[in-house]
């Protein structure tokens, strides 16, 4: 459909030359202030970068909204997203994120969040905006309106950064990278295998980095003798079990790799590293700017360690978010897509997106709207 | 719904509420310092739960959503506050910092402020009146459900987990032995709860469509919450002096 791909060069457009202006406007991608020793970027950059990059966002989509509202002067992919169905959904994504996110950040402090797995579900089955959508009402629920135990007041700072979770999962499912590619010959696999492992291995250099920035030693288990303040057995225990869960993802990755033989796990990895990478850059001036780095859970003992090492708050907030938010969004795509894979392809189907989430041979079948439809 | 409210506060529109409370947690990081937020938390959350006759529970309530984080925040920048000069203790190998103390009240002042705000908030309105306030005004009904909607599943989810942990239990799950059992006990509890819940998202789709929630146009409300002229112009007030503040704040005026 050429109409389609104009929308969406459009949207692109829009997206770079917004960019283009913030930029410009910023006086050029200045290397100014400090340099994160972990990351190698300039913290007040990177500040700047998310502003311009949430900015443009908006942009982009609006324009894709508009140049639509012209061509076909009526918003069909925004009523497509936004089916019955997927508003039946979103509460239960919802809860599941507030649910989970709650538990991590009160009960098992991991330098981890675990709070989109149901914005990047939605995202995933319904749509860009019905994602972002269910990212910002869920941030902005969980803050003002659930009651406690499960409030978490930091929440509504951070709904911008669940909108634009929401919005790159639906991206990416919509450019049916999440489409299960199974029983692919075996040379493939291993090309996908070893891209995956350099990502990982990647990710786990830089959190190695940034564990010699804080404690000042190469990683180990055990804190190293003469360090100051991590002689703590709490967290050894932490650092055990986010290994654990690091090396769980890595292997049920592997699994699905090499066992069902399914090259989609190596898509999975590449949408949460830059899921992950966009939402740290995002979310970093505002965990520093509004909470001076600390917002209560497990997060907070790397942003401590960072500033033990003599970083700034924004250095801390970014270098931590660049190791804690891949991690965080990998894990969470893998359980998305776990999730995705347990369901029946024809549950799958009838959302709005779930097409896309089918493997290449099945088709839709042949009874078409009307069936899918449901109505009378 | 429909009852009013024991206090006048609890009365007022909860849009005015609800821009209250935010504008006061906004404001709150705007003015920075620990004087500004001190008298912002004074004027826009004390005074009004000592009207409502909130307070003791908002103290309580508001204490309780802090402390983990206030917590963290003081032990963090108390301690970790790099570059700073002024010694005030020394704990073995760890030096608690006079810059430290200070950007860790100012924090946890500001976190305070917030999340008395919000408390406030959440104490004073009923959370079925907001959405029906803000249909009245003109947000789609399926956004006003799926607020409410949310709100509701969170219990009936952890319900449900509790179920299906007894069930698992019954057939065998160890849910109390070391720590390695209890995360592998995580998957099976895990699984059934989001598997059931969207198995469950096919039964609400047909229940809604038969309510005719996709028919277009608005519902009629049966009852709204009450406003008036005073209390909108009030709002746009607050609004206003909000971003007045920010732009002083970004200028400079109040350094």
């Amino acid at each position: 459909m050429e109409s389609r791909w104009s929308r969406i060069i459009a949207a692109g457009l829009a997206l770079l030359v917004t960019a283009a202006i913030g930029v410009l406007l910023a006086g050029g991608i200045q290397q100014t202030g400090e340099q994160d020793p972990v990351t190698f970027a300039y913290h007040e950059v990177a500040d700047v970068l998310a502003l311009i990059l949430a900015v443009s966002m908006i942009v982009a989509i609006i324009t894709y909204l508009v140049v639509e509202w012209v061509q076909t002067r009526r918003l069909d992919s925004l009523s497509h997203q936004f089916s019955t169905r997927t508003f039946a959904l979103i509460p239960i994504a919802i809860a599941l994120n507030i649910i989970l996110g709650q538990t991590v950040v009160a009960a098992i402090k991991l330098p981890i969040y675990l709070d989109s797995i149901g914005t990047i579900l939605v995202g995933v089955l319904a749509g860009p905006l019905a994602g972002a959508l269910t990212g910002f009402l869920g941030n902005v629920l969980w803050a003002y309106v659930i009651p406690p135990p499960f409030q978490y007041a930091p929440a509504a700072a951070f709904a911008v950064v669940a909108a634009t979770i929401g919005l790159l999962a639906g991206i990416f499912a919509r450019a049916s990278l999440l489409r299960p590619r199974p029983d692919q010959p075996i040379n493939r696999l291993v090309m996908a295998g070893i891209g995956t492992a350099v990502v990982i291995a990647g990710l786990a250099y830089l959190a190695s980095l940034g564990y010699t920035t804080a404690f000042g030693g190469p990683p180990t288990i055990a804190p190293a003798p003469n360090n100051e303040v991590f002689d703590n057995g709490l967290f050894i225990v932490l650092g055990w079990l986010a290994v654990a869960l690091v090396i769980g993802t890595v292997l049920g990755l592997f699994v699905i790799l090499f066992v069902r033989r399914d090259l989609t796990a190596a898509y999975v990895v590449i949408c949460g590293a830059a899921t992950g990478i966009v939402a740290a850059l995002v979310s970093a001036p505002i965990a520093a700017g509004v909470f001076g780095g600390v917002t209560g859970g497990g997060t907070d003992f790397l942003v401590a360690a960072f500033r033990s090492a003599g970083l700034s708050v924004g250095q801390a907030t970014l270098g931590q978010g660049l190791i804690s938010d891949p991690i965080d969004k990998i894990t969470t795509f893998f359980v998305v897509y776990l999730i995705v894979s347990a369901m029946a392809r024809r549950t799958k189907a009838r959302f709005p997106q779930g097409e896309r989430l089918l493997e290449e041979g099945d088709a839709p079948t042949a009874e078409g709207d009307g069936w899918r439809g449901a109505t009378a | 719904m429909g009852r009013p409210g024991p206090s006048a506060y609890h009365r007022l529109n909860p849009l005015t509420k609800a821009t209250v409370a935010t504008v006061t947690a906004i404001a709150a990081v705007a003015l920075g310092g620990v004087v500004g937020p001190i008298i912002l938390a004074a004027a826009a959350v004390l005074s009004p739960a000592l009207v409502a006759g909130v307070l003791g529970r908002l103290a309580r309530l508001s204490l309780l959503l802090a402390l983990p984080i206030a917590l963290s925040a003081f032990i963090v920048n108390l301690f970790f506050f790099p570059g700073a000069e002024q010694v005030l203790l020394r704990i073995g190998p760890i030096t608690a910092t006079g810059e430290g103390l200070r950007f860790a009240i100012e924090i946890l002042v500001r976190i305070l402020a917030i999340s008395g705000a919000v408390t406030l908030f959440y104490l004073t309105t009923r959370a079925g009146d907001l959405t029906v306030d803000l249909e009245r005004r003109g947000v789609s009904s399926r956004v006003a459900f799926v607020a409410n909607a949310s709100v509701q599943t969170v219990p009936t989810m952890v319900e449900r987990a509790s179920l299906i942990t007894d069930a698992q239990r019954a057939r065998g799950l160890d849910t109390e032995g070391s720590m390695w059992r209890r995360i592998r006990g995580v998957v099976p509890i895990v699984g059934p709860v989001i598997l059931g819940s969207i198995a469950e998202v096919e039964e609400r789709t047909m229940a809604l469509e038969a309510r005719g929630f996709t028919r277009p146009g608005r519902r009629t409300l049966l009852w709204t919450p009450a406003d008036s002229a005073r209390q909108a112009a009030v709002r746009w007030g607050l609004v206003v002096g909000l971003l007045a503040l920010i732009v002083a704040r970004v200028t400079g005026v109040f350094g």
